[in-house]
């Protein structure tokens, strides 16, 4: 079968110990029967791990941070389409969706295909509206308080009993055993992601993951359910294995099928003794494990850049049961010259 | 008492249960004890084979056999709708 020639620009090249999904997602790429992909990696850190990794991206291009404005961020790629002639672009990061979302059109009047979910699918899951989402769709949450001020703490013991998830609204997560870890949590957070600081019941039971992908028509192309086996200290699955999970896997074709999710997610529920599950979290792209579905038989980087394209994707019902992944930490030893180009040139 | 079709039994004596994830290895008495729960013996068939074979009075088997399927239980290896059902 001759493979289509295509240029694709992915970000999240950060694989660290807190990785993004970029690498593993380009390794699904080159292993795809379709495409022959030119990859194009964006990245906004000249030490991403990514940029030094032999025969992964074609060229590299710094990119400023969503943070210093849309505008900013999307001129930038415009002019990297300039050079390359993008076909599609795969953002991996929380934090630069929404700047990618808000500027699908304008993209996509250039040339640039995406396949993201649209503004209320990606601000409806956001984790203070957890509560909400829940309700909306029939789906258990743990309950939730939206906390603005450190007095709040004090009312937690007379709806929830201790220990309590303190949140961040984007990232970080602490178990408070009594008021004062949850004051000390609340401060944490809120310095480093402000408000709302979220307090969640505590849901005892397994963390069971789910990567899924969605037409955007309410169709679920790919799922593959899997428990972490080993976390870092950051909660990161540094090993995991794919599960047989027929409940799993109807509860995210129903959470599929009544958003009419677009793109790309990751379900993360608690898995109780008592067999129930509950919804703790939707990331809005895929996780950092996506290659472990590649490697149990469903090709979800694939597909979805194929639904950026408009084709048609059959859906994928089959995946490999018992298969594992284990992550590793390796030294890659690197020429100056290639730090030295991303740091004065951003781009190599 | 059956062992549930998510699990996965190697010769090795290493367990799998494909809907949780978890893991287990089993001794070679362990996965003697499996094996013939897996081809459905009757608890006085299995303990009629371990006293033949091996030194053991049949209190310390029956109390040890059904500490192993509570412990079988818990970790949702085998279904068991009564407690008291070993057949």
């Amino acid at each position: 079968m001759n493979k289509q020639k295509i240029t694709l620009a992915v970000t999240g090249l950060n694989n660290t110990d807190n990785p993004g999904p970029g690498v593993p997602f380009i390794r699904g790429i080159k292993e795809s029967e379709a495409f022959d992909a030119r990859i194009i990696g964006l990245v906004y850190e000249n030490l991403e791990p990514g940029i030094y990794m032999e025969n992964l991206c074609d060229r590299i291009f710094q990119i400023p941070y969503p943070s210093s404005g849309s505008d900013e961020l999307i001129e930038r790629i415009e002019n990297i389409h300039q050079q390359e002639q993008i076909d599609v672009l795969i953002p991996n990061l929380d934090a630069e969706l929404f700047s990618f979302m808000k500027n699908e059109g304008r993209l996509r009047s250039r040339g640039i295909q995406t396949f993201l979910p649209n503004l209320k699918q990606f601000q409806e899951r956001e984790k203070d509206k957890l509560p909400e989402f829940g309700k909306k769709y029939d789906i258990k949450v743990p309950g939730s308080i939206n906390m603005s001020t450190l007095g709040q703490i004090k009312d937690l013991e007379d709806k929830y009993d201790y220990p309590v998830m303190i949140k961040g609204q984007f990232y970080d997560a602490y178990v408070a055993h009594n008021e004062e870890q949850a004051k000390q949590a609340f401060h944490t957070i809120a310095s480093k992601w402000g408000f709302p600081v979220i307090a969640q019941e505590f849901v005892k039971g397994t963390e069971v993951n789910v990567i899924a992908l969605g037409d955007g028509k309410g169709n679920t192309i790919a799922a593959v359910p899997m428990r972490k086996q080993y976390i870092t200290d950051k909660g990161k699955a540094w090993g995991g294995i794919t599960l047989a999970d027929e409940k799993m896997m109807e509860l995210t074709r129903s959470i599929i099928s009544k958003t009419k999710w677009k793109g790309g997610m990751e379900l993360e529920l608690i898995k109780t003794n008592g067999g129930e599950y509950y919804l703790i979290e939707i990331n809005p792209r895929v996780p950092a494990w996506v290659y472990l579905a590649v490697g149990a038989g469903q090709n979800i980087p694939e597909a979805l850049v194929k639904l950026a394209l408009g084709m048609d994707v059959q859906a994928m019902t089959k995946y490999k049961i018992g298969k594992m992944f284990v992550r590793y930490s390796y030294d890659a030893i690197v020429d100056l010259e290639k730090f030295a180009a991303i740091s004065m040139n951003k781009e190599i | 008492m059956k062992i549930t079709e998510d699990i996965k039994i190697s010769d090795n004596g290493f367990v799998f249960n494909s809907r949780t994830g978890d893991s287990f290895n089993l001794n070679p008495f362990a996965l003697e004890l499996m094996k013939n729960i897996e081809a459905e013996k009757s608890f006085d068939q299995i303990k009629a084979e371990v006293m033949e074979k091996y030194d053991i009075d049949d209190l310390s088997f029956e109390k040890d056999f059904y500490e192993f399927c509570a412990l079988l239980k818990h970790h949702q290896i085998v279904l068991q709708d009564n407690p008291l059902d070993f057949k």
